[in-house]
């Protein structure tokens, strides 16, 4: 009770221990910015995955493997499983219309069912919006526009079927939808990105209409008829590339772009209509002529042959035989059910998938590649990675480098800043032992009318507390407002002063995580409070153990 | 049976090594409602003496020493019950005010109930209040209760101590040099204050002073010399 009146005067009438408190306040909110930032980047690198390749990927190689449709159908029924979708993948080389040409990953997906696996219309840029992103205040976005309503729900569609539809406006004048491209939205380089609002304007020239509105349709993405030129390089079920080394070069228009935030993604990754990529890469279904096989050993195409009466040598094709060579694709993705936010475990369904996966290769004995087995690390089963098995791997799998390197670093980093905030509780201390000191009479009084020891050190101990209470809570409503506003703050730093911390390139998104996890703020508060009590500590046992008669008699 | 009996005190301090013997058996008795003064010479033990009466400090545990208030015994008390005796029987009046400095008058009264109640401070909060307030008014201090001590006189300082030891209802107030640090006129305000206190609230009173003019008010004067009483002469 008294401690309480006596804390309360002393806050209000001494300074030093409001600098302690703003020692306080500096160290919690630089350790909860630390963590927010650092933790926010490990959760969006962890859950961005979802939006790229759902929870687990099978794969094979750039060859692909064959049967996926039966593949899917056994995953989907399956409890845990969302959904699955098949993908290829390859590198290859894009043309712009500008004459630039970038390396670029190429992805087949067919839209609806990699829609139902990443949420692919949801990523898909273009497309009629009704509220503003958070970050948009003004409300700039030009998808927000009531004129743009129309010919964005139709890049949509065309965005989620991945065709481009015919349409004499544009100058697309083909005579049905033809497979289209969407590319990553950093990718044409043709958007402006506005860094406060998180929006993209394109940025080649508005075309006007004749009676004078600005024609969108015409000028989003790319410039009227847009086409981006592919060459890729096709490879047998072998893995031989076909036609020598020929690239294969397809042009597809550009039917709408993408967005998932992973700066790396959105830059370097187009997407083609599944069956067409197949086509140009050889790995649709074909019948294929192959040498008879001979004995162990595979025959030459050709051999030569002495013919017995002239003695005349010639060259003969060797007997051959017609093989049935199924499309294939190089990854299957999977979704499920319950998203790692909402608690679920990506490895569990990664052994979930590989255990389909095995009676799949099972059924399909000496067609698809074998499964791979598990292993037992640290008490849990894992999937074992060997070079002549499917890979089935989660995204933190898939980045496991990276990703753990984050992890340490955050540790590290964590470790590092509450290793200097141990300076707020000698700061505390110091203070307190001077106050201590100062206020000996005061401690003799307090024993004289009656306070216990245990009584005075509580005077101390509840005095570190509040203001441990005070500047922790001050930590982390800057921390918060901090936070909640730092890419503003970072634009502005830019601008102002020319210091750019976060660069998209280096850290794959381009915008800086700006979220308080509400228990990482509830244990730095904590660790806030109890380290005042515990600077507070010593001084408090110090009164505590003043002889009051000595106390009395002190100058 | 006397209200307060003292038997057989020694109190010595240990400076470094050697043994300064202050109090060398002082025996003592004093009767409820009395009003005894301690005279004696600057460095006599006349604090210490106080100090040990009203529980701050123990008697040197040999010889035997026993201190008895209404026949209950101190040196019976553990630490804990020491601290709940001080703040229930006794008051302590010093020289030198010891007020809180950050507190206001009212509080500076107040704390001393908050001390006693402890965590039951919340039901006995108004009435404690109420009484600090009528105390600080009797003092003449009714219209000052939200000042600090530094915006006091000497002689009002005093009179906030006197109503912080008399909050609790003490049975006996000890007063170290009450008024050493006044003027005459403000010392003998304070005394007289001090004796309306008394008659109303009938509490036993021990006086320190090396002043035999103050001493005379007393109903009794003993004399602290070479750690013993004597009767002044
Ligand atoms: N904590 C202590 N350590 C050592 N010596 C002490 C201590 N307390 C008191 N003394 C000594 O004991 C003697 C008596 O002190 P005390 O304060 O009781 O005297 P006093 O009679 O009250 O004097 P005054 O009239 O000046 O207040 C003094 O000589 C003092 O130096
Ligand atoms: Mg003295």
């Amino acid at each position: 009770m008294y401690q309480a009146l006596l804390t309360r005067r002393y806050l209000s009438s001494k300074v030093m221990p409001l600098l302690a408190s703003l020692a306080v306040m500096l160290c919690t909110a630089m350790v909860l910015i630390t963590w927010s930032v650092m933790g926010g980047f490990l959760e969006r690198l962890l859950s961005a995955g979802r939006n790229v390749m759902g929870d687990v990927a099978v794969s094979w190689g750039t060859i692909g493997f064959a049967h996926a449709d039966d593949l899917i159908a056994r995953l989907e029924k399956h409890p845990d499983v969302a959904a699955a979708a098949p993908m290829i993948e390859t590198f290859g080389l894009i043309s712009l219309p500008g004459g630039r040409t970038e390396p670029v990953i190429i992805k087949g997906i067919e839209g609806s069912s990699f829609d139902r696996v990443t949420g692919f219309a949801e990523a898909l840029w273009w497309k009629p919006v009704a509220k503003p992103l958070a970050s948009d205040q003004e409300g700039v976005d030009i998808r927000l526009r009531d004129e743009n309503r129309r010919v964005l729900g139709r890049m949509h569609a065309d965005g989620l079927a991945m065709m481009a539809s015919p349409d004499p406006v544009s100058g697309r004048d083909w005579p049905d939808p033809r497979p289209g491209v969407v590319l990553g939205i950093e990718l044409s380089r043709y958007n402006i990105r506005d860094g406060d609002s998180g929006t993209y304007t394109p940025g080649a020239p508005i075309v006007k209409t004749a009676d004078g509105r600005s024609d969108v349709q015409r000028s989003l993405i790319l410039p009227v008829n847009g086409e981006v030129v592919l060459n890729m390089m096709p490879l047998d079920s072998s893995g031989r590339p076909l036609g020598g080394l020929d690239a294969v070069t397809r042009a597809f228009p550009v039917v709408n772009e993408f967005r998932t935030g992973l700066y790396e993604i959105d830059k370097g990754t187009a997407y083609v209509e599944l069956s067409s990529l197949q086509r140009a890469l050889r790995m649709d279904a074909a019948r294929r002529i192959v040498p008879r096989p001979q004995g162990e050993r595979a025959a030459p195409a050709f051999r030569i042959e002495t013919d017995p009466s002239t003695g005349e040598e010639r060259i003969v094709r060797t007997e051959q035989e017609m093989i049935d060579d199924p499309a294939r694709v190089t990854h299957v993705l999977v979704r499920a059910k319950r998203a790692p936010a909402e608690g679920g475990d990506p490895r569990a369904l990664a052994l979930v998938v590989r255990q389909v996966y095995a009676q799949f290769a099972d059924d399909h004995a000496g067609k698809v590649p074998a499964a791979p087995g598990t292993v037992l690390a640290g008490g849990h089963a894992r999937i074992a990675e060997s070079g002549n098995a499917v890979a089935i791997r989660t995204w933190e799998d898939q980045n496991r480098t990276f990703i753990s390197a984050v992890k340490k670093e955050i540790g590290l980093v964590l470790f590092v800043f509450t290793f200097i905030s141990i300076t707020a509780v000698f700061l505390v201390l110091a203070i307190f032992w001077s106050m201590v000191s100062e206020k000996t009479r005061e401690v003799g009084i307090l024993r004289a009318i009656g306070a216990s020891r245990r009584g005075v050190a509580f005077v101390w101990l509840a005095y570190g507390g509040v203001i441990g209470l005070v500047g922790s809570a001050l930590g982390l409503a800057a921390a918060t407002v901090i936070i909640r506003n730092i890419n503003p703050i970072h634009d502005w730093m830019g601008k102002t002063l020319g210091l750019y911390a976060w660069d998209p390139q280096v850290y794959y998104f381009s915008e800086i995580p700006s979220r308080v996890v509400p228990l990482h703020a509830a244990i730095v508060f904590v660790g806030g409070v109890a380290s005042c009590v515990l600077g507070a500590l010593i001084p408090a046992m110090r009164a505590a153990r003043m002889d009051p008669v000595r106390a009395l008699r002190w100058e | 049976m006397p209200f307060i009996e003292a038997v057989n005190l020694h109190k010595t301090y240990r400076l470094g090594r050697v043994d300064v013997p202050v109090l060398r058996g002082v025996d003592l008795s004093i009767e409820k409602g009395e009003c005894l003064a301690v005279l004696g010479a600057s460095g006599s033990g006349k604090s210490t003496l106080l100090h040990l009466l009203g529980g701050l400090d123990r008697p040197d545990r040999e010889p035997t020493a026993r201190i008895l208030h209404e026949g209950r015994a101190l040196d019976g008390l553990s630490a804990r019950g020491l601290d709940d005796f001080r703040a229930g029987h006794v008051g302590f009046i010093f020289q030198f005010y010891h007020l809180f400095p950050e507190l206001t008058v009212l509080d500076n009264v107040v704390i001393a109930a908050m001390v006693r109640a402890g965590a039951s401070y919340a039901s006995v909060r108004a009435q404690a209040r109420a009484r600090a307030a009528a105390l600080l008014d009797t003092a003449g201090l009714g219209h000052r209760l939200r000042h600090r001590p530094s915006e006091l006189s000497g002689g009002e300082r005093q009179r906030v101590a006197i109503a912080r030891a008399l909050i609790n209802r003490p049975e006996v107030l000890l007063a170290d040099e009450p008024t050493g640090n006044l003027d005459r006129a403000t010392g003998r305000r304070i005394l007289e204050f001090l004796e309306g206190v008394r008659a109303r609230e009938r509490t036993t009173v021990v006086m320190v002073t090396h002043d035999p003019s103050i001493a005379e008010r007393a109903d009794r004067v003993v004399t602290l010399e070479d750690g013993r009483l004597a009767r002044p002469a």
